[in-house]
């Protein structure tokens, strides 16, 4: 079935406060505050309505949760990898996500002032760290903020670290014969008892989804505690048209389609979008109007611009003892951020980059350690089937991304089975950013080799997260919203999530998408008269 | 800290395909169908011997864990069902076409098929073939997915299914440790 925009909605429903598109990790957390103020909310979801006892424990199960609705086109040197990074369905990728919860440093707000590069945040590491700390209270992240001698100004954790394996004991041998410091991954997920939430056996099914609730995803987090305030959410349902009034200076709702086709008009005072940083440019761009004839809120045409996705720095190695690398969290079990700070000044590239060492490691799935090494098959494979499951260890680069404005979602001519144009991405890898990916192998299989492993190969450049695309900025002409994801020109329209990052820093995202969520939504509490 | 091994899952009925047999649902491991001879949905008997051919040439044990049902279920699967590796790697639902193509160009590239017929083909013999399929398409691949890429993907798929289950976890000797235990939710 196809949906003209010009046609008429088949229903239109009771006006609500606000509606929220997407109910991922911002989504959720907007849903959960606004609810609580009072404000009647509505989520709608394009993908199905996920259970915790959907979250099947199986690399292939998992796959159920990644992005299946309108085809993503991706194109450049290194396609920001749309299927795998994102989530379809309630609580959206932060479903799926490993829970590194790491805070952006410093120079990562400023890298315009500091280094003429990229772009500067519309407000500073200060500005945000009292969210930072809220939020890590609120949801509980396990961490040694003691030994996390590189970390930024905050609050201690409220839990004890997350342990130390087998597979982390090996590889922190090597960092510390370089005379180098390892720190517990700062992670979302619970070591004790946390709100009620039980903590982690570290099976490493996190991927997959955890059903236990020891990792702070929407469905044990933030999304219970909206609908327990009243807001509804809606499944299936697919937002094809933000409304705006005439003028083109206040959104008046969104139209979606549901699962059987009908075009639905759910009229708001206030849009949030927050449904990822591809479909959310691509929702404003197909919302073109008489009043916002490149899309809302385009005069500037940098709606899609800046788009980014860390690399993956992947080391694997083989040891001759037993790792036990099933086992932990997916996302690993200790961090190492030496090069971090002083972006600048580097032997080889620009920016940030941090370790991620010991990830729970499964033997399939693009992540699996069958998967490290794609030349081996035969007899070979076999052979290093039975080794690797006793003996592989691996960790990983999450190497920064420079912003550059090339690199963009736009439209496609393609359409998908509702008659929309696709999202089309492209991205290409800064010159700058590469070299830093390179760096980073380079440091990783020096730190392998000094923890004694007997065979020490790297992997692929891989896209990991996805950022940009409808950037914060102080300056209207060089940016698609203020600090609070308010849109420049639509006071009512607010966009949230990783899509509003000017840079991407060299650290997992999912943190400072939650610390810029909880912003925004005192902002808009405290607002709300002047925004709507 | 070490974590001490714990028992083991036992292997039955762990990962299942779910067939419809007069009126009755039957679930049955991957490897059931394939013992048992079970018709495809979607592929020719000439296609699932092909891949299961290349497979087992990949990953040693792939065909008797029950590849060609595993893949012919998966393309037969609504969207929302899908477990493909291919999901992650852009080429959209339905991916039928993706196999089909392939197939029919290892079928006219092989040379080996030159002067046997496929039965009589053994996977030991296509070393140097997939040698080659990893580096580039061998001459008279045509029309069809380049062949390094269709490597990755059913070799990601015998892993899949030869590794990926808790049958293939006991293989390796390391536990499952499931939260949600797959058995029972089906492969489609």
């Amino acid at each position: 079935m196809t949906s003209n925009k010009n046609s008429p909605p088949n229903i239109t429903l009771k006006k609500c406060d606000v509606v929220i598109v997407g109910a991922g990790a911002a989504g959720s957390l907007l849903a959960a505050g606004l609810a609580q103020s009072g404000k009647t909310t509505v989520i709608l979801e394009a993908g199905p309505e996920r259970k915790l006892s959907d979250l099947v424990s199986s690399g292939l199960h998992s796959r159920k949760l990644k992005w299946f609705g309108s085809p993503v086109e991706e194109s450049g040197d290194k396609p920001i990898g749309n299927n795998f990074n994102s989530g379809y369905g309630t609580g959206g990728s932060a479903l799926h996500h490993f829970a590194v919860w790491p805070r952006l440093h410093e120079e990562d707000f400023q890298m315009k002032s500091l280094y003429n590069r990229g772009l500067d945040w519309p407000l500073t590491y200060h500005e945000l760290r009292p969210y930072y700390d809220r939020i890590q209270k609120q949801l509980g992240i396990s961490g040694d903020k003691m030994a996390e001698i590189w970390r930024p100004k905050g609050a201690k954790y409220p839990m004890d670290p997350v342990p130390t394996l087998a597979q982390g004991e090996v590889i922190a041998r090597g960092f510390k014969k370089l005379g180098r410091k390892t720190a517990p991954l700062p992670m979302a997920i619970n070591t004790d008892e946390y709100n009620g939430r039980d903590p982690c056996i570290w099976d490493g099914w996190c991927d997959a989804g955890c059903p236990t609730g020891a990792l702070a995803n929407p469905l044990v987090t933030t999304l219970p505690e909206a609908l327990k305030n009243g807001a509804l959410i809606r499944h299936n349902a697919t937002v094809c048209q933000i409304l705006t009034n005439d003028k083109g200076d206040k959104a008046t709702g969104v139209i979606y389609i549901d699962a059987d086709g009908q075009r639905i008009m759910q009229p708001a005072k206030l849009v949030i979008l927050a449904a990822f940083a591809v479909q959310t440019p691509r929702l404003m761009l197909l919302s073109a109007n008489d009043a916002h004839p490149n899309g809302l809120s385009n005069q500037n045409g940098l709606v899609g611009k800046y788009l980014m996705s860390h690399t993956a720095g992947l080391i694997y190695g083989l040891f001759d003892e037993e790792t036990q690398c099933y086992l932990g969290a997916a996302g690993g079990q200790l961090l190492n951020q030496d090069h971090y700070d002083q972006k600048d000044k580097r032997a080889k590239g620009f920016g940030s980059f941090q370790w991620m060492i010991a990830q729970a490691t499964k033997p399939n799935d693009l992540l699996g350690f069958a998967g490290s090494n794609t030349a081996l098959f035969g007899d070979a494979l076999t052979n290093f089937m039975k080794k690797a499951a006793h003996g592989f260890a691996t960790m990983t680069a999450c190497v920064e991304d420079l912003p550059v404005k090339e690199n963009h979602v736009r439209l496609s001519e393609n359409t998908d089975n509702h008659g929309l144009p696709l999202a089309h991405t492209h991205h290409n890898s800064h010159p700058d950013s590469k070299a830093l990916w390179h760096a980073s192998l380079e440091d990783g299989k020096s730190v392998f080799k000094a923890a004694g492993a007997a065979e020490i190969w790297t992997g692929p450049e891989g896209a990991m997260h996805i950022m940009g695309g409808t950037v914060m900025g102080k300056d209207a002409k060089r940016s698609v919203t203020d600090s609070y994801g308010k849109c420049h020109e639509i006071d009512n329209l607010f966009i949230a999530g990783s899509g509003l990052f000017p840079t991407s820093g060299g650290v997992n995202p999912t943190f400072t998408v939650h610390a810029l969520s909880l912003r925004a939504a005192d902002f808009i509490k405290e607002n709300w008269s002047n925004l709507t | 800290m070490n974590i001490n091994r714990r028992k083991f899952h036992k292997a039955s009925g762990a990962v299942l395909l779910a067939y419809a047999v007069g009126g009755d649902l039957l679930l049955l491991s991957p490897a059931k169908p394939q013992e048992q001879k079970v018709p495809y949905q979607i592929l020719t008997e000439e296609e699932a011997g092909l891949l299961e051919l290349l497979s087992e040439a990949i990953v040693p044990d792939a065909q008797k864990s029950g590849i060609s049902h595993y893949i012919d279920h998966q393309l037969a699967a609504p969207k929302a069902d899908n477990m493909l590796i291919l999901k992650y790697l852009g080429v959209p639902h339905p991916q039928v076409n993706f196999y089909r193509q392939a197939l029919l160009a290892f079928k006219k590239s092989c040379p080996l098929f030159q002067k046997k017929n496929i039965t009589d083909v053994t996977a030991s013999e296509l070393q140097d073939y997939v040698k080659l399929m990893i580096q580039q398409n061998p001459p008279d691949w045509h029309d069809a997915p380049p062949a390094p890429f269709f490597y990755f993907t059913l070799r990601s798929d015998a892993i899949d299914v030869t590794y990926g289950t808790m049958e293939g976890f006991s293989k390796l000797n390391i536990p499952y440790m499931a939260h949600i235990e797959p058995a029972g939710k089906g492969w489609a």
